[in-house]
């Protein structure tokens, strides 16, 4: 029964609404005539689950890094990462543990290594990630046109890990993290994606930007 | 438009990403029922207004969402610290004076 | 050619480029300017006198400045829906094939009716508002409508703004605010340091007053010095520089507006992107370095074209290349205007005579005239211009050492320009938007600024410093330290001061108001705000008639409200009225300057939060399958949802809203619908404190509450009121799931957080929402059942195993779901939950399912229609932040012995609570059944009382019902629930009055029988 389910991204919705040539009519730029200098693309379908718990406690931290292998980030605004997980520090008791693995494998680990006052809800439903990736000129505009958050003093992200920040984006919200290959990943909610898809599209129209991903089923 | 520093992601960040939440330290009464109507009249609806250092709560709302609590003076609107629910505050009330 | 030569061009502007000719047109008449001019400079050059026509009195006015202050010269520039008011002509860079136009002047510049019919000036006064236009108001229209005509203040464009705006938000450690030599300065050394800076002007190019200067730095021209700083400064990748940018506003905590002007340089056809970029900077410092407007003198007729500041001419001659006239008299009362007429001589044009205010003068400025020949005339004034539509003579008469009295005869001086000054005024209208209280100075003259709560300071001539080789040293010393205290280097300066030839000046003499042979009230207009009228007897009227408030002079006389906020005019208007009140300038004070310093752009400020940007909508995942059934959508917040799903119509057309709404209430009730309930907020609640947590903020108890059930719940506020209402399920040990109303959903999250965080923190739950996670698609209605066993095999769906009120996991089209038994429509319905990812499939393996049942989709307006028929209210809708439980007939959900006192069961007890007579839910049935009473209509017992009426309730929700046949109501009426029966009057605004009965307000089902059908 399972081959007959579509699953639909997101992002699905938008891709169906802006072909290339409803973008760019409104544009500063003719589609085709450049190299797009910014290229929004979702990263669909990743586990996403918000695990609250108390970063005081050892074993809850011990615990995390024995399921991920990487250390919980209680540093405000940073985030671990290693090639299956991605754990980003939302506030001092709340974490987002984006990850390849099956969810209900993950939660089911995290529960049993896990103890005491905790929380771990599955979000994947409610959540996409959009990386951006362009010239740094183009990506810091485009923060600096979509978000009051001041993004200058990050640095570059390593293998390993990075910044985040939960914060406003234009006028709803995502969690904004940089990428060590230059490029930036935004965590949105599912039912505002539409709207940031078409801001981003917007806001990028001055450096050439477009949408990577397969047509809506 | 403030630049409020949130003790809980420590950094200055901008107040849209705030709500305010009216005044700070008011304790729910723990036996309401054994209250005056005029007492309870209190709790819920009076509130101080002073020309000068206010202890008011904020939430972190397109953040952490952490409720915190500022000491904002309200001529200047400069906000002299933020701390955590739990914490004491960094300046007591006899040295944050009566204005300016 | 019919063109109009430039017979005013000079040979050598500094800053303009003679071989790149611009055509562009005046008034309809074309013109030729070259590259690097200003509308002003290029009217200049083409000999245009009069710009404009003055706001009461219909005077002829030209230019005057060089920059923002200039009062006059307001142009409409292009044309169309681009076309744009209230420009001033020294602030626009001329580009081909631009089109200006006076704003002022009615019918015509040249030919001002007003001004020949002469009557304005006696129909307005000081304070011809207050005094003319005050009664009738219902005249203020008509009166409104007149002035603005007169006076001209331009056109709005009509059509949509083909424009685009758009917006930044900045972070600097320092912003420099002005590129003169101080704001070069102080960039330098800041970016020097290693800080984040950014630096912006509100020219075309940086470089402040020495684009006009004549002096020499590091032994080159002040020109070619700026071209080399400014070299320098594009080295630093830590430095960013904003020409034509205008920092219009200082706002709390260091964050400043700045509007960029992008393309409003170039033509039309030259420009892309957005046209204007609103930054709004957060500076940890800022520097402020905004200089200095020269003050103009106020004599008799001090308005006449012709009358320039003696600043201005120099930067006409110096930059541009323009020499406005050939014959001038310069008026000051200080040495700095000396160069004017050393750069008017260097022009190769006529100094006819220099009127110096001052009786003994004495300095290398007086020298250097002297030695060129020049009549120097101490202790004289200008005490009036002559002529019409251009100077033709100045009136000059010594006067005495206080500035006060003539004391000679007068002397009558052919001319065709009056270059004036009267001295400088520091632009400090940033600095008094921190709110810092500007500090009269005796020695500038002027006021500086106050002390500021900001992370800022002043540097150069805003600080009254006005010796170059001074500005430079403060505007490094400011750079540097503006740097340190953000985090960067030593705070000392690492540059070598550039060495300026410069020389001593002589004290000015402070002269706000020249007399003139006739006292001020008597003799003609001495004007002391150009754009607005108000001269200096206006103001001494006003000050005779009782007003001591510079806050209401400047109210009562219009001084400083004009487009130019007073620029040129505030501080002498400020010291005439002193002196009136025989006060010192100290004690009167100056008005607060407030944003905007110069005007600005709605579509700056809009940006690009327009259109489908406006505002965000949300989508559920099915909203695809909505759009494709052509449903209406209803925006419940930024939500969009079905309204309802218009049919064809057998007969021909689309079914109206009420058409499709009976048939969805009817398939509901008959066989089987489908609603789209995934926008209900949902939040996921965990920890060992959690049925505690939630019983203390529900009305009722849900310590009981056993895994695999739900209950309903009102939330109140603290004050007793109900805020928000939904059903709450235990999945498991210290499990639950809390559901909102579609609106409610971040309040009550937020509300949750702020128990637990500030009042209970030791109460171990953690809140995650889920609103986004689960999509949830509604089946209702007697086959609702049948539907559900098509798709779901692993649920026990018989219906004592699965009861109303209970919920179940299992797999429904393939997805594991999360089956809850409620019902919002009194029948038989399961709300189905799935990950959103597969809720468009659910869906539609629904739909499919259903068909067999003639499944029908409905949207909100049926399912409004339904619950209210089962009488289940609508937070929000029916009840408005002052109902109570009790109010609402609900008192059923309060639970009375519950050990902690709940949110809000304390205010129950109020009197106020208590007392008879609270609005109360009922129903009504209005006796004509095809009544549908008017949502938030008024009701009243007795239709006949005299208005206004006695007022005993309102309509909050107001239907036609076609499962009952007749339209109906609920509604909230004083002590309702003990008027069962009685007829009520709903009095309406087209003088209707429509009769309803007060009934129950459940008008169908009244046992509940339905959701319990086989």
């Amino acid at each position: 029964m399972s081959n007959n389910i579509s699953m639909e991204t997101p992002l699905m919705h938008a891709y169906g609404n802006f072909s290339h040539h409803e973008y760019s009519a409104g544009g500063e730029i003719a589609f085709g005539e450049l190299l797009f200098d910014l290229v929004v693309k979702e990263m669909p379908l990743c586990s996403h689950l918000n695990i609250r718990g108390d970063a005081g406690d050892d074993a809850f931290c011990a615990g995390i890094l024995q399921v991920l292998g990487i250390a919980l980030p209680t540093q405000p605004g940073h985030y671990h990462t290693s090639r299956t997980h991605s754990l980003y520090w939302l506030g001092p008791d709340d974490w987002l543990l984006v990850s390849r693995a099956d969810s209900i494998d993950l939660q089911a680990q995290l529960r049993a290594a896990l103890s005491g006052h905790l929380s771990i809800v599955d979000v994947a439903g409610g959540q996409t990630i959009i990386n951006l990736r362009g010239s740094a000129v183009a990506l810091n505009t485009l923060l600096k046109k979509s978000s009051l958050y001041d993004f200058g003093g990050w640095g570059t992200a390593v293998e390993g890990g990075g910044r985040c920040v939960q914060t406003t984006f234009a006028k709803a919200s995502a969690v904004v993290a940089n990428r060590p290959d230059g490029s930036y990943e935004l965590v949105v909610r599912r039912t505002f994606a539409d709207y940031i898809a078409r801001w981003l599209l917007d806001a990028g129209s001055e450096f050439g930007c477009r949408i990577e991903g397969e047509l809506g089923a | 438009m403030l630049l409020i520093h949130c003790p809980h992601c420590r950094e200055d960040r901008e107040e849209e990403e705030f709500s305010y939440n009216g005044e700070a330290h008011i304790v729910r009464p723990l036996d309401p029922e054994s209250l005056s109507d005029e007492a309870w009249g209190d709790y819920l609806f009076f509130r101080k207004n002073p020309r000068g250092v206010h202890r008011e709560m904020w939430y972190h709302a397109v953040g952490c969402r952490r409720y915190f609590y500022a000491a904002r003076n309200t001529l200047s609107y400069e906000i002299l610290h933020t701390y955590c629910v739990g914490e004491k505050p960094q300046i007591d009330a006899a040295n944050e004076g009566a204005g300016a | 050619m019919t063109q109009i030569q430039q017979i005013n061009r000079l040979a050598g502007g500094a800053r303009v480029d003679s071989d790149g000719v611009i055509n562009f047109t005046y008034n309809g008449r074309p013109m030729q300017g070259v590259s690097g001019d200003t509308l002003a400079s290029a009217l200049l050059a083409n000999g245009v006198d009069v710009v404009g026509r003055s706001f009461k009195y219909g005077r002829a006015r030209g230019i005057v400045g060089h920059g923002a202050e200039e009062p006059n010269a307001i142009m409409q520039i292009g044309s169309g829906a681009s076309s744009v008011p209230n420009l001033k002509a020294t602030q626009v860079e001329l580009y081909e094939g631009l089109e200006s136009a006076p704003v002022n002047g009615w019918p015509s510049v040249d030919f001002d009716l007003m001004s020949i019919a002469g009557f304005f000036s006696r129909l307005m006064p000081p304070g011809f508002y207050y005094k003319t236009f005050m009664y009738p108001a219902k005249l203020w229209m008509t009166y409104e409508h007149f002035i603005r005509r007169a006076a001209g203040l331009g056109r709005s464009p009509v059509g949509d703004d083909p424009d685009s705006y758009d917006k930044l938000n900045q972070h600097a450690d320092v912003l420099v605010i002005g590129a003169g030599p101080a704001g070069l300065m102080a960039a330098r050394e800041a970016a020097r340091a290693g800080a984040r800076v950014m630096i912006v002007d509100e020219q075309s190019e940086f470089g402040g007053s020495l684009l006009a200067s004549t002096q020499t730095i590091e032994n080159r021209s002040a020109s070619a010095w700026v071209d080399l700083m400014v070299a320098e400064l594009k080295t630093f990748a830590n430095l960013q520089m904003l020409p034509r940018s205008t920092a219009f506003g200082y706002y709390d905590h260091n964050f400043i507006g700045i509007l960029e002007r992008r393309s409003d340089h170039l033509s039309l056809s030259a420009a892309t992107g957005s046209r204007q970029r609103l930054h709004r900077v957060r500076a940890k410092r800022v520097v402020l370095a905004t200089g200095a407007f020269e003050r103009p003198l106020v004599f008799a007729h001090n308005d006449i074209p012709g009358v320039m500041q003696a600043s201005s001419v120099s930067t006409y001659v110096n930059r541009y290349g323009v020499a406005p006239g050939s014959r001038m008299v310069l008026f000051t009362c200080n040495d700095s205007a000396y160069q004017t007429a050393l750069d008017w001589h260097g022009a190769g044009r006529t100094v006819v005579a220099i009127v110096d205010s001052r009786a003994e003068p004495n300095g290398a400025m007086l020298a250097a005239v002297e030695a060129l020949g020049m009549e120097v005339m101490l202790g004289c004034a200008v005490i009036e211009a002559q002529g019409g539509k251009r100077v033709k003579r100045a009136l000059v008469a010594p006067i005495n050492a206080q500035g006060t009295e003539v004391v000679g005869s007068v002397q009558r001086i052919a001319c065709d320009l009056i270059a004036c000054s009267g001295g400088w005024s520091p632009a400090i209208h940033l600095s008094s938007h921190t709110g810092a209280k500007p500090q009269w100075d005796e020695a500038i003259v002027g006021f500086k600024p106050g002390t500021s709560t900001q992370q800022e300071c002043s540097a150069g001539a805003c600080a009254g410093t006005y010796r170059l080789s001074e500005c430079f040293a403060e505007g490094a010393q400011a750079g540097a330290q503006a740097a340190h205290k953000s985090g960067f280097g030593s705070g000392v300066g690492l540059f070598p001061q550039p060495p300026v030839e410069e020389h001593d000046e002589y004290p000015q003499q402070a002269l706000f108001l020249v007399p003139h042979t006739q006292r001020s009230t008597r003799a003609p207009s001495q004007f002391v705000d150009m754009q607005l009228d108000v001269t200096a007897g206006s103001i001494e009227i006003a000050v005779r008639e009782g007003f001591e408030s510079i806050e209401h002079i400047k109210r009562y006389t219009a001084l400083g409200f004009g487009t130019d906020q007073g620029k040129l005019g505030n501080i002498n208007g400020m010291a005439i009225l002193a002196k009136a009140l025989g006060q010192s300038m100290a004690e009167t004070g100056t008005t607060i300057f407030r944003p905007a310093y110069t005007p600005t752009t709605f579509g700056a400020i809009a940006g690009r939060d327009i259109g489908e940007l406006f505002d965000p909508q949300r989508h559920t995942a099915m909203h695809r399958w909505h759009l494709a059934r052509g449903a209406e959508f209803e925006d419940v917040g930024q939500w969009k949802r079905p309204w309802y799903y218009p049919r064809s119509r057998a007969s021909g057309g689309v079914e109206s809203l009420r058409e499709a709404v009976d048939r969805e209430c009817l398939a509901v009730r008959n066989s089987v619908g489908i609603l789209d309930a995934s926008t209900l907020g949902k939040i996921d609640i965990q920890g060992p404190d959690t049925a505690e947590f939630i019983t203390r903020m529900y009305t009722n108890s849900y310590l009981k509450l056993a895994p695999g059930k739900c209950r309903y719940g009102v939330m109140l506020k603290e004050d007793g009121m109900i805020f928000d209402d939904g059903v709450c399920a235990c999945l498991g040990d210290n499990h639950y799931l809390m559901y909102t109303t579609t609106g409610g959903a971040a309040g009550v999250l937020a509300w949750l957080e702020l128990w637990q965080q500030t009042e209970w923190p030791d109460m171990q739950v953690y809140f995650t929402s889920v609103t986004d996670h689960w999509s949830t698609a509604t089946i209702s209605g007697p086959n609702a059942r049948r539907v559900l066993a098509k798709v779901c095999d692993d649920i026990d769906l018989d219906r004592q195993a699965f009861g109303f009120m209970d919920w179940r996991d299992g797999t429904v089209a393939g997805v594991a779901a999360r089956v809850f038994r409620i019902s919002f429509t009194g029948e038989l319905s399961y709300e189905i939950n799935v990950p959103a990812h597969y809720g468009r499939h659910l869906w539609e393996a629904l739909i499919a399912a259903g068909e067999a049942f003639d499944i029908t989709p409905y949207g909100t307006e049926s399912m409004h229609v339904l619950r209210a028929e089962k009488g289940f209210i609508i937070v929000g809708q029916d009840t408005d932040g002052s109902m109570t439980p009790a109010d609402m007939n609900m008192d059923w959900v309060v639970a009375k012995n519950k050990t902690f006192s709940f949110i809000g069961k304390r205010s129950l007890q109020r009197s106020d609570a208590l007392r008879d007579q609270r609005k109360q839910f009922v129903g009504l049935k209005p006796l004509n059944p095809n009544d549908v009473l008017p949502e938030g209509a008024q009701v009243v017992f007795d239709p006949q009382q005299p208005i206004p009426m006695s007022m005993q309730g309102h309509v909050t929700s107001s239907y036609y019902s076609a499962n009952l046949g007749h339209a109906f109501a609920l509604a909230v009426i004083k002590g309702g629930i003990n008027r069962m029966g009685q007829v009520v009057h709903c009095p309406l605004a087209d003088g209707r009055i429509l009769a309803a009965e007060i009934v129950s307000s459940v008008f169908y089902d009244p046992e509940g029988a339905r959701q319990h059908v086989e």
